[in-house]
């Protein structure tokens, strides 16, 4: 019993074997091109950090959900980061706090979280991600947006749809046009959150109603949304998605949930989910946010990010284009080998006679200066 | 995307109710469906592109949230044990009407209790531990899967959780219903994403909607 399960991995961990790792390094190649061709300079925080540090940054981060642990040296508690976002946060508030904004900023890296997230018991994913500091205009919302579907699609992924929320918008409402009652709001939020009609007219949100029937195709969904409308609280946001979705265009299916809540934990007026086909879930998750400044009488800066968690690409993509593999038997021409790596041919050198190059994949064998097929 | 949508419904009490509504929103099951001797689990639907399955209630929303059906229907009593954020509850369907409470042993009852550890028996340990939670009440849950009746003459626990219609059963087993928890009624149940992607699903929520305020209007 005891040796048994020696090699086990814990609930929500896996190994990337060859093919997977292939298609991520393809995948994270290909967002940071986008990203960097965009100007988002790439920043690497380290994989732990005090806990505080984390958990201040943004409103609604939860420290629960983070591996922690006591340092040695400080003797404070260290967490190992469940969302890169908060330390790109804490970057741009400390040591890039003088450069200019906006400031582009993007990275890539695996981030854990103690426990899976509802259904999906991973609790290990890479995130690939851009913020956009110092900007939470409709301009930074529809740059960051596009910005995701082009990374997106030079990932692989197909048939994106982005569905658009309004974060605050319940709280907008609740503190003016449809007055309730401060003990309800996390009730009403709830109930709108699970679409469950029932549920809200039992918790005293019958006014809210209609942000129930205010989802879908976006069009539609503002349609609707214009109507619970009071006293035109909401017209500039509305008149924002639809900036928004123009900068989109035709490259994606744009649906509306004004009330969506599900992963926005500090977002502030706009967010947004991306989805793509044959991916169950979603596979990138972005809005605006504000970044907490460190005290001492700074001021809170607005910013506009995404994230976008490929691992679940990896089902979809993993087969990459077939790729020409050279066998170098024993004694070959080291210098003719090479040349040929370096216009792009792989090798895979003999050690002994025994070696089969069929056996190790390979496609192509080296006689005396050329490859030949097997 | 031409892949038929799955509509899951459950066995038992809630489905002789949905039937009828399911036939004003346009799913009517082939005739196989009612053939009690047919042991299949999936159905197709006459003219439709939905596919039929027949599954436990709980099953139902372990399906819808997982994704492997798009809709179906299920009580809310599910739906908060599970509280699964995938699933969203569009539609009241205003059927499938009962409470669910605790009872208690009649000899038992009312009494008054201090205590901060309590046994119940019920198929629902979520709500029940969320409920007594609340009263700062540790609750032992014992799950059972029917005849939750049993557990206080037996027992296992002092009271239980259960749904409660009439009344009939909790009377026959010399209990007394003593809190109700929650209201249920049958909802049409969605899966997030699938609403999200595919415009079939938010048709779907669509026509039951109409088909739910055309009842209780």
């Amino acid at each position: 019993m005891t040796d048994m399960n020696r090699d086990l991995l814990p609930e929500g961990l896996e190994d990337r074997l060859p093919r997977d790792a292939a298609a991520e390094t393809r995948i994270t190649r290909a967002v940071l091109d986008v990203m960097d061709g965009h100007g988002y300079d790439r920043v690497r925080p380290p994989l732990i950090e005090f806990e505080k540090s984390m958990a201040g940054r943004m409103a609604g981060v939860q420290p629960r959900r983070m591996f922690r642990f006591v340092d040695p040296a400080s003797l404070r508690t260290l967490a190992l980061r469940s969302d890169m976002t908060v330390q790109v946060g804490r970057i741009a508030a400390t040591s890039l706090a003088a450069a200019p904004r906006p400031l582009r900023l993007c990275y890539a890296g695996q981030v854990v979280t103690i426990k899976g997230d509802g259904l999906d018991p991973t609790r290990e994913r890479l995130q690939l991600g851009a913020e956009l500091i110092g900007a939470d205009s409709v301009e930074a919302a529809g740059e960051v947006v596009a910005l995701a579907i082009e990374a997106l699609e030079a990932a692989g992924a197909r048939g994106l749809s982005v569905d658009f929320t309004l974060p605050d918008l319940v709280d907008t409402l609740a503190a003016g046009p449809l007055p309730l009652d401060p003990a309800k709001v996390e009730d009403v939020r709830r109930e709108l959150d699970a679409k469950d009609a029932g549920g809200l007219k039992a918790a005293g949100g019958d006014a809210y109603l209609p942000l129930l029937y205010a989802t879908g195709p976006l069009d539609r969904a503002i349609a609707k949304l214009a109507e619970v409308d009071a006293g035109g609280a909401l017209a500039s946001r509305i008149a924002g998605l639809r900036a928004i979705a123009a900068r989109v265009g035709g490259r994606a299916r744009i649906t509306l949930d004004p009330t969506e809540r599900h992963g926005f934990e500090y977002q502030s007026w706009f967010g947004f989910t991306i989805y793509a086909e044959g991916v169950r879930g979603a596979i990138g998750r972005g809005g605006t946010y504000r970044i907490r400044s460190s005290g001492d009488g700074g001021v809170d800066e607005p910013a506009t990010g995404v994230s976008l968690y490929t691992d679940q690409l990896l089902d979809v993509l993993a087969d990459g284009p077939e790729r020409d593999l050279l066998f170098l038997p024993i004694g070959h021409d080291a210098a003719v080998a090479a040349r040929l790596r370096a216009i792009g041919w792989r090798t895979v050198a003999a050690l002994s006679d025994k070696d089969d190059p069929r056996a190790l994949g390979c496609t192509h064998m080296l006689h005396g200066s050329e490859p030949r097929t097997l | 995307m031409t892949k038929p949508l799955t509509f899951a419904v459950p066995k038992g009490r809630i489905l002789d109710e949905a039937l009828p509504v399911m036939a004003r929103a346009g799913i009517v099951p082939e005739a196989g469906f009612h053939d009690k001797g047919n042991r299949a689990l999936s159905f197709d639907t006459v003219g439709g592109d939905v596919r039929i399955i027949r599954v436990r209630a709980f099953d139902v929303a372990t399906f819808v949230a997982h994704g492997a059906a798009q809709a179906g229907i299920v009580g809310s009593d599910v739906i908060e044990e599970f509280a699964y954020p995938e699933l969203y509850a569009p539609v009241d369907l205003e059927i499938g009407h009962c409470r669910l409470s605790v009872a208690e042993p009649v000899a038992t009852a009312g009494l008054p209790s201090a205590a901060t550890h309590l046994r119940v028996a019920t198929k629902y340990p979520n709500i029940t531990r969320r409920h007594y939670e609340a009263q700062g009440v540790q609750a032992e849950c014992i799950k059972l899967n029917g005849a939750m009746e049993l557990a206080p003459s037996l027992g296992l626990s002092g009271r239980i959780v259960d749904l409660v219609s009439t009344g009939r059963t909790l009377k026959d087993n010399g209990l007394v219903e003593t809190y109700e928890i929650m209201q249920v009624s049958a909802r049409l149940i969605v899966n997030r994403a699938a609403l999200k992607t595919d415009s079939r699903v938010a048709e779907l929520v669509e026509k039951f909607r109409a088909v739910a305020s055309g009842t209780s209007a």
